[in-house]
C-alpha cells in the first residue's frame, strides 16, 4: 500500500440507507496523490454519498476506504486532517473571516503568531487580504467562496474535498472561479476529490473525471478521453453533445462493426460496447465530426439527409437533419459560405468517418 | 459651487423637489396609518388604556379626598400631638354623618388599608351618629366610639391628604409612611413583599433554568431528526399545550405527594425509606418542577424554530476543521442558537414571573409568588391600588430587564421563527 | 376623558368575566355539590326556575366591582361570603333587601342589609378513625398536640379560622375569642400557637384536598368544610369523625347585584331564603340553615338527608346542632373585615419564612 497511485483507495465499498437500496455499488478508485479527480454525474447518483464517505460523515455499508495506505472507515471526521468546501460555503456567519479560517488552527492549537502568519497566507492566495475582519455575510457570494476555499486548505490538509462548491454562484462568476480553483490547485498540488453535476466545470478543470450513474462508475478517464470515447451511452450522452442512431449489429470485423437501422442504412462504426451480431446498439457520433456535402472521399460513411431547422448561433449553424430515421440528428455547421447557402427543406448528403462513429449498448 | 449647494433643487414645474416629494409620500403615509389603524385602536384599547389605567390606580387617592375635604383641610392644620381639637371631631363629625349612598363604604375600605378597624368604626360611627344632634361632639363620638379616642385612628388620616400617594408602592416592598409622612419599614411580622419578590425571581430564574437545560437537547434533536421522527417527538413536547393546566398540575399533584407515585415508586424500590419520603408537594420545590414543565413548550418552540434554520453543514465543517463533536457544538452551533435561547429565555421568564394558578395549587407555605398576592388583594381586600402597584413594578422590572437585555446582548438577536 | 377610559377598560374586565346566554336571571355560586343542592333545594323548586342560569366563580368581589364599574352587570345573584356582604353593600354593590320575613328568624343577626340567609358551614378538624387506633383526639388542642398525636395537619391557605381555632386550642373559650383577637396581643398569641405546629403543617387551598390528605394518609387530621367531610363520610361511606370542639361557623348569603335585573332577583331570593328552601337544601348537602325555624322542620322530617341507600339522620352532621354550637365559633365577619388584609399578610409572612 501508499504506493503514489492510491493514495485514496476504495475498495469495494457499497452504501445503503435503508437495508434495500444500495446507492453505492461495488465501488473501485484509486486517486494518486495530486490528482484533481471529478465525480460527475445526475442528482442521486452516488457521487456525494461517495464524498461524504470518504469525508467521515457516512459509513460504509460493506467494503474499506484507505486514505495514505492507512483504513478511515473508523477514523472520526475531525481526525481525518481532509480539508472540505461546502456547497453553500458553511461559513461560521458568527465569526470574522478571520475567525473563520484561524478555526481549524486553533483546534490544532498552533501558536497565535503562526496562526496570524498561516491565516494571512491563505488569505493572500484567495486574494481577500483587505476582508479579513468582515463578517461572512458582509461578502459577495464569490467572496465568501474563496474564503470558503482558504479555510479548506489552511491546514495543509491532505486532501481536500468540494462539494458542488460553485452551484451558487452565476455563470460568470463560476467561470472565473473554475480558473482559480484549477489554479490554487496547480499551485500547491494538493490532491482534490471534486463533486458537481456540471460537465463543463469538470472537463475544465480536472485530470480525471469519474462518471457516476446509479450508484456505479460508468467510466473514468481523462476529459479528452472522455469526450472523444465515451465507452458507454449513458457517457455519450452525458458528456456533451451527441447523435444517437439506433441499429442491430449486423457484422464484426476486429475492431470494427456494422450496424445496420431498422429502415436498413449501415453505419460502419467502431466496435466499442457491443459482443455479437444481432446485438441492438446505438451509435454516438459527435455533431462536430459531421461533414455536409463533403466531397471528401475518405469519410467511411455517407448519408442522404433532409433538413428540417436552422439556429443561427453567430459563429456556427445549429442544423437539425433527419437521418437513418432519426430527426433529432444535429450538425454543427460553421458560419462559412458554404453554411449559408443552407435551406429549410433541402436535401443533402452527410458524411463520416467510421472512427468517429460508435458502436455502444442500447440505452 | 457653494452657491449651487445650498439653493434648492426644483421640479420640472419649478415646485422645490423636497416639497413635492412629501406630498407625493403623504398619500402612501396616509395609506399606511389607515391599513395599520385598526390593529392600533385595538392594542390602545386592549393594553395601554388599561396599562394606564393600572398606572393611575397605583398612586390614585382621590376617592377619599372627596369624601372628607373639609375634615382634610381641618386636618392640615393638626399638629398631631395630643387629640385632635374639637373643631376636627366637628367636621368629620358631619361629613360621616351627612354622607351619602356608597362613598362613605369606599372610603372606609381606603381607610381601612392604612389602620385595620376604619371600616367598621365609620360603620357604627354612621349608625349611631343619627342619635347625636349637638355638640360639642368631641366627647360624644368617643362616647358612642372609644376609638375616636384613639390618636393613632387619627395619625392614619394623615398619609391620605393628597390626591396622589406613594402609598401603595411603599406597602408592596415593605415600606409605608408613619404619621409624619417619613418612609419607614414595615412591621417586621407584616414584611411579606420583598421576600415574595425575592422568591419570584428565584422561581421564575430557576424555572427559566430548567426549561433551557431541558428544552434545549430536545430542540436540537426535533431540529436534526428526520421529518417524521421529529413531528411525533413535536407532538408530544405539546401535548401539555392541548391539556388544561389544572389537569397538568392536579396530575403532578397525584405524581409528587408524599404518598404519590414517585415516593411510592422510591419506597418500593427500597431507594428511601417508608418514613423518609420526599416533601416534593406543596413547597417551591413542587412550583418549579411543575411550572417548569408547563413552560418548556415555550422554550423549545422558539429553541427548535432558530435550531431549523441552522445548516447541519455547519457542524459538518466544524468536524471537518478537526474540532471534535463537543468543541464544534460549543463553539459554533450554540453561538447561532443564541437568538432561540434568548428569545426562550425571555418568554419563560416574562411568563413565570406573573404566574399564580400553579403556585396557588402546589406552592403550599412557601410557594407563593407576587401574582397570588395580587390575586388575593383584587379578589378579597379590593385593594386595587396595591394591585396595580404590584402590577407596576412587575412591569417596571421587565422592561428593566429587556432594556439590559437590549444592550448586552442585541434585541435583535431575538428570534421567535 | 378618563372616566371614559376606565369605564372601557372595566368594561373589558367585565366582558371577559361574563359569558352567559340572555337568561333572565343569573345565578352565582361556588359549583360542585353546594351549587347542586342550591339547583335541587329552590332552583327547581322555584315557579321561574327554568328560567335560572347557573354559573360558577370563586369567590371574592373582583370580578363584581367591575362589572357595576362598567354599567355592564351580567351576574343578578351571587352566593357571598359574609365580609364580602359587608363590603360589597358599603360600596354599593349590592342591592338592599326586605329582610322583614326572616330578621326575628336568625340565629344570627344579619351582617348588611343587602344580604337574605342561606346556610351556615364551618372550618371542622376531623381524622380518619384507622388513623387513631388508640387514643382519639377529641378537642381542638389535639389538633394542636403534635406530642400527644403526631403526624401532619393539614390547614388552608389563608388565615380565617386558623386563628381561631389557635386562640381556643390555647385554652380561650369559644366565647372570649374575639375578645382576645381585638388586642395586638390576642394575634400575637394565636401566631405563637401555630408556630407550635409549623412544621407539621400540609397546606391546601382546593376543599376537597383536605380529604384526600387524611384519606391517602398524607396527614393525620385536617381542617376542612364541613360539608365536604359530611360528604365522604354519608355518600362515600368514609370513616372519619369530627372533632367538633373549636369549630369556626361561617355565614353565606345571597345578594342582589346593583344594575342586574334586581326585581326578578329580589322574587328568587325571597323564595330561596324561606324556611323551607332553607330546609330543603339540608337534604343534599350538610350545611346548617340560618333560619331556627328550618331547624325545626328538619329535626321533624328526620332523617332528613337523602342517599341512594335511603334516607340517614343529617342532625350529627350539622354545625348548627345545639350541641356543637356551643363549643363553637360564629365567625365575625365584622372583624375579619376590619383586620382580614393584615391578618392576611401576617399570615402570608408566617407561612413563607
Amino acid at each position: 500500500m501508499g504506493s503514489s497511485d492510491s493514495f485514496v483507495k476504495f475498495d469495494k465499498v457499497d452504501k445503503s440507507y435503508d437495508g434495500e437500496i444500495l446507492v453505492v455499488k461495488d465501488l473501485n478508485v484509486d486517486i494518486p496523490k495530486g490528482e484533481f479527480l471529478t465525480m460527475l454525474g445526475p442528482s442521486g447518483s452516488g457521487k456525494t454519498t461517495t464524498l461524504m464517505m470518504l469525508a467521515g460523515f457516512e459509513t460504509p455499508t460493506g467494503g474499506e476506504i484507505y486514505l495514505d495506505g492507512e483504513a478511515i472507515n473508523k477514523i472520526p471526521p475531525y481526525k481525518r486532517g481532509i480539508g472540505m468546501v461546502f456547497q453553500n460555503y458553511a461559513l461560521f456567519p458568527h465569526m470574522t473571516v478571520n475567525e473563520n479560517l484561524a478555526f481549524p488552527l486553533e483546534v490544532r492549537k498552533l501558536s497565535k503568531s503562526n496562526i496570524e502568519e498561516k491565516v494571512k497566507k491563505a488569505l493572500g492566495m484567495v486574494e481577500l487580504e483587505a476582508f479579513g475582519s468582515r463578517m461572512p455575510l458582509q461578502l459577495s457570494g464569490g467572496q465568501q467562496q474563496r474564503v470558503a476555499l482558504a479555510r479548506a486548505l489552511v491546514f495543509e490538509p491532505r486532501l481536500v474535498l468540494m462539494d458542488e462548491p460553485l452551484g451558487a454562484l452565476d455563470k460568470k462568476l463560476r467561470e472565473q472561479m473554475q480558473y482559480e480553483i484549477k489554479h490554487i490547485h496547480e499551485q500547491i498540488g494538493i490532491t482534490v476529490v471534486y463533486v458537481t453535476h456540471d460537465q463543463n466545470e469538470a472537463l475544465t478543470m480536472s485530470n480525471r473525471i469519474a462518471v457516476f450513474n446509479d450508484g456505479k462508475i460508468q467510466q473514468i478517464s481523462s476529459p479528452d478521453i472522455l469526450y472523444e470515447k465515451p465507452e458507454n451511452a449513458f457517457v455519450a450522452q452525458f458528456i456533451g453533445e451527441n447523435n444517437q442512431l439506433k441499429g442491430k449489429v449486423k457484422s464484426i470485423n476486429g475492431k470494427m462493426c456494422v450496424v445496420k437501422t431498422e429502415k436498413g442504412e449501415e453505419i460502419k462504426s467502431l466496435k466499442v460496447n457491443v459482443n455479437s451480431i444481432g446485438d441492438a446498439s446505438t451509435v454516438s457520433l459527435r455533431p462536430e465530426r459531421v461533414e455536409i456535402n463533403s466531397s471528401d472521399s475518405s469519410f467511411e460513411n455517407s448519408f442522404e439527409a433532409k433538413v428540417k431547422e436552422l439556429i443561427y448561433l453567430g459563429d456556427h449553424i445549429r442544423t437539425r437533419v433527419e437521418v437513418c430515421g432519426n430527426d433529432q440528428f444535429i450538425v454543427k455547421v460553421p458560419n462559412s459560405y458554404k453554411g449559408a447557402n443552407l435551406k429549410e427543406g433541402a436535401s443533402v448528403k452527410l458524411s463520416w468517418k467510421a472512427s468517429d462513429s460508435r458502436a455502444l449498448d442500447l440505452r | 459651487m457653494n452657491q449651487t449647494a445650498s439653493e434648492p433643487i426644483l421640479t420640472t414645474d419649478g415646485i422645490p423637489l423636497k416639497v413635492s416629494l412629501q406630498k407625493s409620500e403623504r398619500k402612501n403615509k396616509i395609506r399606511a396609518f389607515l391599513l395599520v389603524a385598526p390593529l392600533l385602536v385595538f392594542i390602545l384599547v386592549t393594553f395601554l388604556i388599561p396599562i394606564a389605567d393600572m398606572l393611575v390606580r397605583s398612586i390614585d387617592d382621590r376617592q377619599i379626598n372627596t369624601v372628607f375635604p373639609k375634615t382634610f383641610e381641618v386636618y392640615k392644620k393638626w399638629d398631631q400631638q395630643g387629640l385632635p381639637s374639637e373643631e376636627l371631631y366637628e367636621t368629620m363629625f358631619f361629613e360621616v354623618k351627612n354622607s351619602e349612598g356608597y362613598d362613605i363604604g369606599k372610603a372606609s375600605t381606603r381607610m381601612n388599608y392604612s389602620k385595620s378597624g376604619w371600616k367598621s368604626l365609620l360603620k357604627k360611627s354612621k349608625r349611631k351618629f343619627k342619635k347625636i344632634e349637638e355638640g360639642p361632639y368631641k366627647e360624644q363620638m368617643i362616647a358612642a366610639e372609644k376609638r375616636w379616642g384613639d390618636i393613632d385612628y387619627w395619625k392614619a388620616l394623615g398619609v391620605m391628604v393628597d390626591p396622589t400617594t406613594m402609598g401603595y408602592y411603599l406597602n408592596a416592598v415593605d415600606l409605608k409612611f408613619d404619621s409624619n409622612k417619613e418612609i419607614i419599614r414595615q412591621k417586621e411580622n407584616r414584611r411579606i413583599y420583598n421576600h415574595t419578590w425575592i422568591k419570584t425571581f428565584k422561581i421564575s430564574f430557576l424555572v427559566m433554568f430548567f426549561c433551557l437545560i431541558l428544552g434545549y437537547p430536545i430542540s436540537y434533536l426535533l431540529a436534526t431528526l428526520p421529518l417524521k421522527y421529529s413531528n411525533l417527538l413535536m407532538i408530544c413536547v405539546l401535548l401539555p399545550f392541548w391539556t388544561s393546566l389544572l389537569v397538568r398540575t392536579v396530575a403532578w399533584m397525584v405524581m409528587l405527594q408524599q404518598k404519590g407515585v414517585l415516593n411510592n415508586l422510591l419506597v418500593m424500590s427500597h431507594v428511601i425509606a417508608d418514613e423518609n419520603r420526599f416533601q416534593l408537594m406543596y413547597n417551591q420545590t413542587a412550583v418549579v418542577i411543575v411550572m417548569t414543565q408547563i413552560l418548556l413548550p415555550f422554550m423549545v418552540l422558539p429553541l427548535y424554530s432558530v435550531m431549523k434554520t441552522i445548516p447541519p453543514t455547519y457542524m459538518r465543517a466544524a468536524l471537518n476543521l478537526g474540532a471534535s463533536p463537543l468543541h464544534a457544538f460549543w463553539k459554533v452551533y450554540m453561538p447561532n442558537s443564541v437568538p432561540g435561547i434568548s428569545a426562550g429565555c425571555m418568554l419563560v421568564f416574562i411568563i413565570a414571573i406573573g404566574y399564580y394558578i400553579t403556585p396557588e395549587l402546589v406552592g403550599g407555605k412557601d410557594g407563593q409568588m407576587v401574582g397570588n398576592w395580587i390575586a388575593y388583594h383584587l379578589k378579597t381586600t379590593l385593594n386595587w391600588g396595591l394591585c396595580a402597584s404590584l402590577g407596576a413594578i412587575l412591569l417596571a422590572v421587565m422592561t428593566v430587564l429587556y432594556w439590559a437585555y437590549n444592550k448586552i446582548v442585541g434585541i435583535e438577536n431575538i428570534k421567535l421563527g | 376623558m378618563f372616566k371614559l377610559i376606565r369605564a372601557t377598560f372595566l368594561g373589558l374586565i367585565a366582558m371577559a368575566y361574563a359569558s352567559s346566554a340572555y337568561a333572565d336571571i343569573t345565578f352565582v355560586s361556588w359549583g360542585g355539590a353546594y351549587t347542586a343542592s342550591q339547583q335541587k333545594a329552590y332552583i327547581d323548586t322555584w315557579s321561574k326556575g327554568s328560567g335560572v342560569t347557573v354559573e360558577n366563580y370563586n369567590g371574592g368581589l373582583g370580578e363584581i366591582k367591575a362589572q357595576v364599574e362598567a354599567g355592564n352587570v351580567t351576574w343578578d345573584v351571587v352566593d357571598v361570603l359574609p365580609d364580602q356582604a359587608i363590603t360589597g353593600c358599603d360600596e354599593g354593590l349590592f342591592a338592599k333587601v326586605d329582610q322583614s320575613e326572616f330578621i326575628n328568624d336568625l340565629v344570627v343577626p344579619p351582617v348588611s342589609d343587602c344580604v337574605v340567609p342561606q346556610i351556615f358551614w364551618a372550618y371542622t378538624a376531623f381524622y380518619d378513625k384507622a388513623a387513631f387506633p388508640g387514643k382519639k383526639p377529641k378537642r381542638m388542642k389535639d389538633f394542636f398536640d403534635v406530642k400527644k398525636f403526631p403526624g401532619k395537619r393539614g390547614i388552608h391557605t389563608w388565615a380565617n379560622a386558623l386563628i381561631e381555632m389557635a386562640l381556643v386550642a390555647d385554652g380561650v373559650k369559644a366565647s372570649k375569642v374575639y375578645d382576645v383577637m381585638s388586642t395586638p396581643e390576642g394575634i400575637d398569641r394565636a401566631f405563637a400557637k401555630l408556630d407550635t405546629i409549623k412544621d407539621h403543617v400540609v397546606f391546601w387551598s382546593a376543599g376537597s384536598k383536605p380529604l384526600e390528605l387524611v384519606s391517602s394518609g398524607e396527614v393525620v387530621m385536617a381542617l376542612a368544610y364541613n360539608g365536604r367531610i359530611g360528604a365522604a363520610i354519608l355518600s362515600e361511606g368514609k370513616d372519619f369523625e369530627y372533632i367538633w370542639d373549636g369549630t369556626v361557623l361561617e355565614q353565606e348569603y345571597l345578594v342582589a347585584i346593583k344594575g342586574g335585573n334586581e326585581a326578578e332577583a329580589l322574587e328568587f331570593m325571597a323564595h330561596a331564603s324561606s324556611a323551607e328552601s332553607n330546609a330543603e337544601q339540608a337534604k343534599y348537602i350538610p350545611y346548617g340553615p340560618m333560619r331556627k325555624s328550618s331547624i325545626g322542620i328538619i329535626k321533624k322530617g328526620e332523617p332528613w338527608f337523602i342517599t341512594d341507600s335511603g334516607n340517614i339522620d343529617i342532625m350529627p352532621h350539622m354545625p348548627t346542632d345545639p350541641k356543637v354550637l356551643k363549643r363553637a365559633i360564629i365567625a365575625d365577619p365584622f372583624w375579619w373585615a376590619d383586620n382580614g388584609a393584615e391578618v392576611h399578610e401576617r399570615f402570608g409572612a408566617w407561612k413563607g419564612n
